[in-house]
């Protein structure tokens, strides 16, 4: 790990998850990159399971064309595992193909018939892209689950569940012994984006947060891929040397290219042509979404991250991140009050080394450049070069750049504080992260090596590594066995890979506000060292929260772990209306009708201003008698109770209602339960 | 009636569009949604139109919140005489829009008064066909995303206005005199499109809720107001309109979307060059045509083309000679299938002799006899258009009802004062006739307007026209042309209020057939009018009867978008 990284030209820091994150890819959902999940299967350890989910907010209700994956797009998964070899090290690819099965109707699924039926081809390319295998052809894409009738109805849809339509899309079966899944599902992310994007009003001041991506899916791309496959020297886990084995980190990144010139055609269809260009791009959740500034969103899309290491333009929004002026009092900090408990280090460790200040502007610490105090840490330049400390007014290029471009090293000073000595963050401390994969750009970086915290576990927290440095600076458990590496709970959670259950926007909003420099020993301003670290203002960090901390659902427990998509019928799929249908008249004339179980008649009819309605009972019964008007609209309930066998009648006054037709409507609940319906046409002249 | 041999008929659809088509449903900046076209309430010497892009927005949609697109024109397309020498529209309004970022620092969108994709607005104007333009309206306005309290109320760190002065504030003034406001609005829409596109499950069976499928939504629309005088072909007021009913003051409109042919992504550093030809991507005319009528296999298509295309094209015709619809209505085919339709039925045997199912032959028996002379089904009259041949029941009304609109003749005419001949003359509700063949939204400028106020305005427009002039003792007495409340309603144009889907499929299931006198196969001798089967088809609703929130009552009457830390 002490490898000097002269190549590297550092950048910065961001905010995870990206729907809607650049204007241009905005405008092309089809395209656009939502999330990237990496984890160690919880329940088959051997293997890495990675999501890539694209198409943001998609209505489950969104017919007669739901979403799907587009054709002519190359959504591709990228792995680097490798930084002595340039570039990717593993690529999936997959592209689409959708095809009508019916193309007279303009239902999306009709008498077992698919429209927009998408399939799919994955290759794969050990060779940094250069050459592509096939692995899958015609994958199968679950339709969209657009309700009981398209779905389960066996007469006029496809006649099973969407439960096995999911799990019947699932291929395996390749040498490499990936699993893939490629389909609609629950959009895994919540945030509250509504009061984030509302000049961060998260949590909301004086209102409820509302998780933004509730009730609506995205498109899926999850596989589930052996450690063996993805470590450099093809070893499986159980070769690690130590649970943060350094030889165990992969990079993920996922984008999705399209060809260079689209050409529409005057008949209505489309022309692709020309090299493939990227349009998107993830690895970080939030880095395009809240870290770079909107002027240079696009431009971020369009670059890889290989592109980063000789890019300078990037840079600043990590050394000086735009939301570090909405946490600090000098700056910003007073107009954004959902932030009020997140206050950046000012004047860290004042009473032992004079106060480090890593307010935007400032320059953190820079002025331990080159001192025999950083000698042998990360923070030497004659070990990691001069990424770590690249300059005076850069503060942040210690922690917020690194955790996007590099990932941390289990070393001096990326040690939890736990054991250090003269409350110096730079002596030796407790391991607890180790996914440094120093190739410079934004990906999401896991320790494979890491044991997994089982979900149902108690020590599961959604915090992911802040929770691990809080158990390791503050539990018994942890904090008795001072620096020896332990498995702390969630040192598996973001960001060391990122898994579903992680509420990166808070962990993100915290490592702004510093937690991960107090972790390490840089303490918030008011840590007195004759006194606990565990600060108020640390306090205050750990707790802050946007409120949406967890998915509008459930995960399920195998893979592809994401829950099945929203029904475009059930609670998801608008606004409820209460509304009853009118009763079906029987046809006038009785044509091929059984005998009326309940007689209603009226009496006058046509009438002026009244009319009596009769009718029989056979027996007590829970009686209903409304009048509508041809719009359907109920104009009166003239009787609602029950009542014994006979004649009974009923009187509608029809005062300041217009000429016309009306319907009165009888209905008979007997003892049994049976319900006995009769209609009858009322006419005002 | 002038002789119409310049029509190559073809049919009746199904309104409003969104998602409709496949390429569209991915390129939703230049999506068009709904069009709406009508009298304005509180101004009535004007017409207010309104076309709507970009579906289903969420209104927390950030931190790039929607908005119009750049490189795309956004055309309403004006047609008011049909006659020979004058094809093609007579006006046309284009909507193209610029965006700037006003701090390119931040990646929020409203900072410090400072606005990012700040949009602006060109419109230009053409009366002689889109060969020239003029600009009328340069850098206007477009209102910001109503992201919440702290982006636009807040004096420190965001506008300091309200929204609804934003919104007041970015109605502007053409040169040529038009009222016009581009910008976000609530989608004014209201479907249960859950229900709907799971086959037909509308109102939802089993079930005693349906569902607004765009409630609390926003959509962008483009308002203009425009005096009657402007838009009437001789250019008269509707002062000069000679009856309720003057055909000289129907108007055709439709709205589009165009890109340039080709779009060439930077290899480098992002973004991409626009060129070539414009080429249209997307209209709207009748709500629900591309969305309901159209299969899948043809939408892309009749997106691609203009109405005025459909005249020599033949391949669109059958889908309103025999709409799919009318397979889910109809016992002898999928009747059974789709529960929710149960009550809307199509004439298989009216007055004991027509059967409008399809596949059958309509009124094609009638062809050349005597009954139909001097009649619309004439051939003398309207050449061949309305009885093109058998098989094509649905020539008669569905087919019209999208691509000519319906004159005021026989037997076009309520079945009030026709003593049961339905070729003969009765109470005359509609004259949106303007027969150039293609799918616009048909307005009769000279229908005077129904106050929204009134106990008499109904979302059923044209329907409930019809039914009171059937069943409604006011109007059901004599057979004379008099106002009808909701004939200013759809498909006389189309009022923000008209409910739509639930018309078109009333439609579809054969009302207008039944308000003419082609009743259905129970209204025999003795059964008063309406029978069950009639009041079956006037009760059906699909329980989604309006919107889910308020209209302005003045210009432009669309309602603010819904505030995204609101929803």
């Amino acid at each position: 790990m002490l490898l000097a990284l002269m190549w590297l030209s550092w950048m910065g820091l961001a905010q995870a998850s990206s729907h809607r994150e650049a204007p241009l890819i905005a405008d092309d959902p089809l395209a656009d990159n939502v999330d990237v999940y990496a984890f160690r299967s919880p329940d088959d350890t051997n293997t890495v399971t990675i999501i890539a989910t694209y198409v943001p907010l998609q209505l489950p209700h969104g017919g007669p064309n739901y979403y799907s994956f587009g054709e002519n797009i190359r959504y591709e998964i990228h792995i680097d595992n490798n930084t002595t070899t340039p570039g990717d090290d593993v690529i999936y690819r997959f592209t689409f193909t959708k095809t009508n099965e019916d193309p007279t109707t303009f239902f999306n699924i009709r008498l077992g018939q698919e429209n927009l039926k998408t399939t799919y081809t994955m290759e794969r390319s050990v060779d940094g892209g250069a050459t592509f295998t096939t692995e899958i052809s015609n994958g199968i894409v679950p339709p969209n689950n657009i309700g009981p009738r398209s779905i389960e109805n066996a007469t006029v849809g496809l006649g099973t569940t969407y439960d096995q339509l999911v799990s019947g899309a699932i291929a395996s079966g390749m040498t490499s012994g990936e699993k893939v899944y490629c389909g609609p599902s629950d959009d895994p992310f919540f945030v509250d984006l509504a009061g984030i994007f509302d000049l961060g009003d998260a949590p909301r001041q004086g209102g409820t947060p509302k998780d933004g991506v509730a009730c609506l899916n995205v498109s899926t791309i999850a596989i589930q891929v052996p450690i063996s496959i993805l470590q450099k020297d093809g070893k499986t886990v159980n070769q690690a040397t130590n649970i943060l084995d350094g030889d165990f980190v992969i990079g993920v990144w996922a984008s999705a290219s399209r060809q260079q010139v689209r050409t529409l055609n005057t008949n209505g269809t489309e022309s692709y042509s020309g090299p493939w260009v990227q349009v998107s791009r993830l690895g970080m959740p939030l880095t395009n979404e809240a870290v770079i500034a909107i002027g240079d969103k696009d431009f971020w899309n369009a670059i890889s991250p290989y592109d980063e290491i000789t890019d300078t333009l990037l840079d600043p929004y990590f050394y000086n991140p735009e939301l570090g002026l909405y946490m600090d009092d000098a700056l910003f900090g007073p107009a954004v009050p959902g932030f009020a408990d997140l206050r950046i280090q000012r004047n860290s460790l004042a009473q032992v080394f004079g106060g480090f200040d890593f307010g935007n502007g400032n320059d953190g610490l820079w002025p331990l450049k080159g001192s025999p105090a950083v000698a042998g840490t990360a923070l030497d330049d004659a070990i990691f070069g001069a990424l770590l400390l690249p300059g005076p007014g850069r503060p942040r290029s210690v922690d917020l750049w690194p955790i996007f471009h590099t990932g941390v090293p289990n070393l001096e000073p990326y040690q939890l504080a736990t054991g250090k000595t003269g409350f110096n963050p730079l002596t030796t401390g407790k391991p607890f992260i180790n996914n440094f994969l120093p190739n410079g750009g934004d990906m999401l970086r896991l320790n494979m090596a890491t044991p997994i915290t089982p979900r149902n576990s108690a020590d599961f927290s959604s915090l992911g590594i802040v929770q691990a440095a809080v158990l390791g600076l503050t539990d018994p458990t942890y904090t008795a066995s001072g620096t020896a590496l332990q498995f702390i709970p969630n040192m598996d959670g973001f960001p060391n890979g990122r898994r579903l259950e992680d509420d990166v926007t808070r962990i993100e909003l915290q490592a702004v506000s510093g937690v991960a420099l107090a972790a390490i020993g840089l303490w918030y301003d008011d840590f007195d060292t004759s006194a606990s670290p565990v600060t108020s203002d640390l306090l205050s960090v750990i707790g802050y929260t946007t409120g949406v901390e967890e998915n509008d659902t459930s995960f399920r427990s195998t893979f592809p772990y994401v829950q099945l998509p929203w029904s475009g019928t059930g609670k998801c799929s608008g606004m409820e209306i209460a509304y009853t249908q009118p009763a079906i008249l029987s046809n006038s004339v009785g044509v091929g009708l059984a005998a009326p179980e309940v007689i209603a008649t009226a009496y006058p009819n046509p009438f002026t201003e009244f009319t009596q309605i009769k009718y029989m009972t056979q027996g007590p019964a829970l009686v209903n008698l409304s009048v509508y008007d041809l719009k359907g609209r109920r104009l009166a309930t003239l009787v609602n109770e029950r009542q014994g066998a006979g004649e009974h009648q009923a009187r509608w006054e029809s005062l300041g209602l217009p000429n016309g037709v009306y319907v009165g409507k009888l209905q008979v609940q007997k003892e049994g339960g049976q319900v006995a319906e009769a209609s009858f046409k009322l006419v005002k002249n | 009636m002038v002789l119409l041999t310049l029509l190559a008929l073809p049919a009746w659809a199904f309104g409003s569009s969104h998602r409709e088509a496949p390429l569209i449903a991915n390129d939703p900046l230049a999506d068009n949604t709904d069009l709406y076209v009508f009298r304005s309430p509180d101004d009535t010497n004007t017409v207010t139109i309104i076309a709507n892009y970009i579906p289903a927005e969420v209104p927390f949609g950030g931190p790039n919140y929607n908005t119009f697109g750049e490189n795309i024109r956004y055309e309403i397309h004006v047609d008011n005489d049909a006659s020979a020498g004058n094809e093609g529209d007579e006006i046309v309004y284009r909507f193209t829009f610029t965006r700037v970022n006003e701090d390119p620092t931040t990646f929020f969108n409203i900072r410090l008064g400072q606005r990012n994709l700040r949009t602006s607005y060109t419109m230009e104007k053409s009366t002689d066909g889109g060969m020239t333009f003029t600009t009328v309206i340069t850098g206007g306005e477009v209102p910001p995303p109503n992201i919440g309290a702290r982006s636009i109320d807040d004096a420190v760190v965001g506008l300091g206005s309200t929204y609804d002065n934003l919104m007041m504030g970015a109605v502007s003034t053409a040169s040529s005199g038009e009222t016009v406001f581009c910008g976000p609005v609530d989608d004014p829409f209201f479907v249960d499109l859950g229900g709907i596109f799971d086959l037909g499950d509308s109102p939802r069976q089993g079930s005693n809720t349906v569902r607004d499928g765009l409630a609390r939504f926003n959509t962008h629309a483009i308002c203009i107001k425009v005096p009657i005088s402007m838009l009437q072909k001789d250019g008269k007021d509707v002062t000069q309109a000679a009856n309720i009913l003057d055909s000289d003051y129907v108007i055709g409109v439709w709205a589009s979307a165009s890109r340039p042919a080709t779009r060439t992504l930077n290899t480098t550093g992002g973004g991409y060059v626009d060129s070539g030809a414009w080429v249209q991507v997307s209209r709207l005319g009748m709500p629900l045509t591309n969305e309901a009528v159209i299969p899948i296999g043809a939408k892309d298509f009749w997106n691609a083309i203009t109405p005025y295309d459909e005249i020599t094209d033949t391949t669109l015709d059958g889908y309103f000679h025999n709409p799919e619809l009318g397979l889910y209505m109809d016992d002898s085919q999928f009747g059974g299938a789709v529960p929710a339709f149960l009550g809307l039925r199509i004439q298989s045997n009216s007055l004991g002799a027509f059967d409008f199912r399809n596949g059958a032959d309509g009124l094609f028996g009638l062809k050349g006899s005597a009954a139909v002379a001097g009649t619309a089904l004439d051939d003398a009259v309207f050449g061949t258009l309305l009885l093109p041949g058998p098989g094509q029941p649905r020539s008669v009304d569905l087919w019209p009802a999208f691509h000519t609109g319906v004159p005021n003749l026989e037997p076009y005419q309520l079945l009030t004062g026709k003593g049961g001949d339905p070729l003969a003359t009765g109470k005359p509700f509609i004259n949106n006739f303007l027969p150039n063949g293609g799918d616009m939204l048909r307005l009769n400028m000279a229908v005077p307007v129904t106050p929204r106020t009134s106990p008499d305005f109904s979302s059923l427009g044209i329907v409930q026209a019809a039914a009171l002039g059937i069943t409604d003792s006011r109007f059901n007495t004599n057979a004379n042309l008099e106002f009808i409340p909701n004939m200013d309603g759809f498909p006389n144009g189309r009022r923000l209020e008209d409910d739509v889907t639930r018309i078109e499929l009333q439609a579809v299931a054969g009302i207008v057939l039944a308000a003419v006198g082609l009743t259905y196969d129970d209204q025999l001798n003795g059964v008063p009018v309406p029978s069950n089967m009639f009041i079956n088809v006037l009760q059906y609703s699909t329980g989604v009867e309006e919107n889910d929130t308020t209209f302005k009552s003045a210009f432009p009457y669309v309602q603010a978008p819904w505030r995204g830390t609101d929803i």
